[in-house]
């Protein structure tokens, strides 16, 4: 069973999978944000490739061509100090909204 | 944005790189499916269909960086030209159409530029005013009083030019004024430069250049020691003066010039751009500048309104202010002067509406029938892509099925009308241009600043202005049509049927406007034409044929009394009565046409009443020579000279206006208390002594003899001739140099010439309306013959059809003659209304016809259904041979 990722979630997993300090291409952070979530969530190629430019844009994340471990090139993108900061606002507008909604679906 | 401008400028770099990335995306998990047990092929296709579109991700991520929009646009616009690039006919006719209309319009636009909307060329334009004084019937006005009626049945006030000793008043509103200044023109005689000419000049106050704001380019203006009778002989000369007649001597301030015989010293030079207001609207060029330096009696003379006046404001200070203070100083004015000047008013207006008072009225007439041409233009341009817009329906329906949205498409359409718009624009701008000088050499002198036309900003932007507008208009309609396509179109192969109702609907509808745009100019130029021809047709109660006239003004130091400057014209009259051709001489202060003096009188039958009265002293060939015929009693003969009876003819309209039909002769009349009376003894026909449009008024006529007795100078010489009166004017010069070698001669004209003059404005404003009627009716043919022939293309099947079951060539003729009656009826209904409606604004150029004139309307009604019909008669004749077979074979 796979899941769609929630709307508005896909640029904090993407901050997220690259926090963890490793720099990845495209295709490890779609695979990597699949095995984390236990093959939950799956990652869209048609939305994370256009969310990859936009965070490029707004300096989010860096992009840097490097060699695969089979020595094809690949951009390998690595979090920037302002993408840091953004999951950092993402992590914690995430909690209050998921406290917030725990909190409406608890049985009383 | 330094990242988002590298990614403009490395777009393959960036396409190229998303693609790797994705690929390599693609293989990896086309690998990982591998490793999960499935087929290397199918694990390939799998990946793909998983990831999707590869365009489409590649393009939302080129969105993202914000170029997009603009790049479509380009591409729009590329396309468009491509497109245009191809169809060369089409665009060729498309563009000229427009430059056509554009070209005209940016014409009368430079005019109306030059003339109406470029300010003056003097510092703060907008505070300088120009100052009249209005008159109410002062009659009217002291009866009203003494009988307490209204004062409103003083009828309108007349503006005449200002009395200087007014003046002097005028300029206490100093809380108002920065200063007020007079001018006049003062032509004189410039002798000891070569031949003697005449040029024109002007007096002015001191003070007048600072009005003006206009410092001299060399040495200093007029002070007040140098305006008053008696002081030193000074000039202000212009650069034109300075570089032509005294070959731009750098010692020019320490020379002198001799002026109407009198020797003045330079003490200025202006600057080259300098122009006075007097100079707008005046061919001859006004070479310099004396002072007024106004004689005492003058200075006194509250009645003797002799001057023009210019003004600054204080800053700040409105126009309405100024007048209001002005208001005051006339009331006290009127109570302390009643005899001078109750009922007269000082009033101001801007200097720049003063001077283009005249024109204004028929420059935006000609304004408006331009704009309507580009209408026409318009419409004519949206005609031809409607028919363009059908023969590309499946294009347009192939790339909706292709995915192109309804917008995208409308945008592609109107890209391609604005580069049409474009392109007429700049070839409109350079036939505007050619048309330009046209105008300029066709255009009366009176118009102001005709000659300074250029093209500036202005027109320039008006111009890209009405283009980007037209191109919107003219491609709205075609855009719309092709944006309703239907995809499934493309896969009909119709395009015979395709065009659809809509399309001709849209079609008909602009040649209807085209109608009724094409109706209201003819209208228009119907009115001004038939207005013309009655003016032409105007009787002006003299024979101006054959008379030859000119201007001799005796400077006043050598010719200081009336009886001097009479002797000299007898003498001149005498030796030129003898030069073979010549038929008869006349001498008077100012022959008709070319001003006069009009002064007020009481007549011995209503010795209370005074009446304003033109008058002409004329010597005793006049009569012969004009052409004016005896009535009633005697012509003036050599009898009546100094010491005799003073005497005068009169008109006929004098006997109507002044004598209640009584005979004038053996009445008298005379100028004011403590004049001579003057007995009428002959009455002559009427004539319309200011021309065509002028008004019959009631004339004396003084005999020249006994000029001491009016305060007039003898200048104007007429000559009839029995030949080409040109002929004689050496001849007559000659004569004029044996009495006084240092006197010239100026302004010569055959009377013929004088009066043309006098129909020039108007002959101009009919002119450019017949021509842009033309232009009109013609691209409404061109209109009505292309909707006519589509439809006729269109409907070549049904017609066949109705050919095969017996219909006659006839029937289907009168079938597409009725479509055109259609047509046009209901464009010539709209337009009659529309020229009921916009008529109005040609009321002020109309002569002797209302705008509502029967006669004209129902020919422009005739003359556009009578082209309509031949312009629909090819399309109809096309119809009615259509081969049944052949139609029938298109099924």
């Amino acid at each position: 069973m796979r899941d769609e990722i929630p709307p508005g979630t896909l640029d904090m997993l993407i901050l997220r999978t690259l926090a963890r300090g490793e720099a990845m291409h495209g295709f490890e952070i779609a695979d990597s944000i699949q095995e984390t979530s236990d093959n939950v969530l799956h990652v869209e190629e048609g939305s994370l490739y256009p969310a990859l430019q936009r965070m490029l844009i707004k300096d989010w994340i860096a992009g840097e061509w490097g060699k695969t471990s089979e020595n094809r090139r690949a951009r390998y993108y690595s979090l920037t100090k302002a993408g840091r900061k953004q999951l950092e606002q993402e992590l914690a507008r995430y909690g209050r909204v998921s406290q917030a909604i725990a909190r409406i679906l608890q049985p009383a | 944005m330094l990242r988002r401008f590298r990614h403009l400028f490395h777009r393959d770099e960036f396409t190229s790189d998303l693609n790797e990335e994705m690929q390599l995306h693609v293989e990896l998990r086309a690998r990982k499916l591998h490793q999960q047990g499935i087929g290397t092929t199918e694990a390939r296709y799998m990946a793909q269909r998983q990831f999707g579109n590869y365009a489409a991700i590649q393009d939302a991520s080129s969105q993202l960086w914000g170029w997009t929009a603009w790049e479509r646009l380009f591409q729009d616009f590329r396309l468009g030209a491509r497109t245009l690039a191809k169809a060369p006919g089409f665009t060729t006719v498309a563009v000229l159409t427009l430059a056509l209309g554009l070209g005209i319009n940016v014409a009368v636009f430079s005019v109306v530029n030059a003339v109406m909307l470029r300010s003056l060329p003097y510092p703060e334009p907008g505070r300088l005013i120009s100052l009249w004084e209005e008159q109410v019937n002062r009659q009217a006005l002291l009866q009203s009083n003494s009988t307490g009626t209204k004062v409103g049945n003083a009828g309108s006030p007349r503006r005449t030019t200002v009395s200087v000793a007014n003046l002097l008043d005028y300029r206490k509103a100093t809380d108002a004024f920065e200063g007020l200044a007079a001018y006049d023109f003062t032509p004189m005689n410039l002798t000891g430069n070569g031949t003697p000419e005449r040029l024109t000049g002007e007096s002015v106050t001191a003070g007048y250049f600072e009005v003006l704001g206009v410092p001299p380019a060399l040495g200093r203006t007029f002070q007040t020691e140098d305006d008053y009778e008696g002081a030193n002989s000074v000039v202000i000369i212009t650069d034109a003066f300075w570089q032509r007649r005294l070959g731009g001597d750098t010692n020019v301030l320490s020379r002198t010039v001799s002026l109407d015989g009198k020797t003045r010293q330079i003490i200025g030079v202006l600057p080259k751009s300098f122009a006075s207001p007097a100079q707008f609207g005046l061919k001859t060029l006004v070479e310099f500048y004396v002072p007024a330096a106004y004689p005492k009696d003058l200075l006194i003379a509250r009645g003797d309104h002799e001057v023009n006046v210019v003004g600054r404001l204080k800053p700040g200070i409105t126009t309405q202010t100024a007048q209001a203070a002005l208001d005051t100083i006339s009331a006290a004015l009127g109570a302390q002067f009643p005899r001078s000047n109750l009922g007269t008013r000082a009033v101001i207006r801007p200097l720049h509406e003063d001077l283009v008072t005249g024109v204004r009225g028929s420059l935006l007439a000609l304004l408006g029938a331009s704009g309507l041409i580009v209408l026409i233009t318009c419409t004519n341009v949206a005609n031809l892509l409607l028919v363009r817009a059908v023969a590309r329906r499946h294009e347009s329906s192939v790339r909706l099925a292709l995915g192109a949205s309804r917008f995208r498409m409308i945008r592609q359409f109107l890209a391609e009308s604005l580069l049409l718009a474009a392109a007429g624009c700049i070839a409109g701008i350079a036939l505007g241009r050619a048309l330009m000088s046209a105008l300029v050499a066709l255009a009366p002198a009176s118009i102001p600043q005709i000659d300074h036309i250029t093209m500036d900003w202005r027109v320039f932007g008006a111009c890209t202005a009405v283009a980007t507008l037209t191109g919107l208009i003219f491609g709205i309609a075609p855009a719309w049509q092709a944006s309703q396509a239907h995809p499934a179109e493309s896969l009909k192969n119709t395009a015979r049927q395709a065009g659809g109702k809509s399309s001709v609907r849209w079609r008909t509808a602009l040649t209807v406007i085209e109608v009724a745009l094409s109706m209201i100019l003819l209208v228009g130029a119907g009115l001004l034409l038939k207005s013309f021809v009655l003016l032409m047709g105007v009787n002006l109660g003299f024979q101006p044929d054959r008379v030859l006239v000119m201007n001799i003004s005796l400077p006043a130091l050598r010719y200081g009394t009336q009886s001097q400057r009479f002797e000299f014209f007898t003498q001149l009259e005498e030796r030129v009565r003898a030069l073979p051709g010549v038929m008869a001489v006349s001498t008077s202060n100012r022959m008709p046409l070319r001003g006069g003096w009009s002064t007020g009188i009481t007549v011995d039958l209503t010795p209370t009443e005074s009446h304003d009265c033109d008058s002409q002293a004329v010597t005793n060939g006049y009569f012969e020579t004009l052409g004016v015929s005896l009535q009633k009693g005697r012509l003036l003969t050599s009898a009546d000279r100094v010491g005799g009876l003073p005497a005068a003819v009169v008109n006929s309209a004098f006997g109507r206006q002044f004598l209640n039909n009584q005979d004038p002769i053996g009445r008298r009349f005379r100028r004011g208390p403590g004049t001579p009376w003057i007995t009428i003894v002959g009455v002559v026909n009427d004539i319309r002594r200011s021309g065509k449009t002028g008004l019959i008024t009631p004339q004396i006529y003084l005999p020249a003899a006994q000029s001491d007795i009016y305060p007039v100078r003898l200048a104007d010489f007429a000559v009839r001739t029995s030949g080409e009166p040109r002929q004689l004017l050496n001849a007559i010069q000659g004569q004029v140099w044996s009495i006084d070698k240092d006197q010239p001669i100026t302004t010569v004209r055959t009377m013929e010439e004088v009066i043309d003059a006098s129909v020039s404005q108007r002959r101009f404003q009919t002119l450019l309306l017949v021509v842009f009627a033309g232009v009109a009716v013609g691209l409404a043919v061109i209109g009505i013959f292309g909707v006519l022939s589509y439809s006729v293309t269109q409907r070549t099947s049904e017609l066949g059809l109705r050919m095969a079951l017996g219909a006659e060539p006839r029937n289907i003729l009168t079938l597409v003659l009725k479509e055109a009656a259609v047509l046009v009826t209901a464009g010539v209904a709209i337009g009659l209304a529309g020229s009921y409606a916009l008529t109005r604004y040609l009321e002020a150029m109309l002569f002797g016809i209302q705008r509502t004139d029967a006669i004209t309307y129902l020919g422009a009604m005739t003359l556009l259904a009578t082209i309509a019909v031949i312009a629909s008669l090819i399309p109809a004749r096309r119809g009615s041979r259509v081969d049944p077979i052949v139609a029938l074979r298109y099924e």
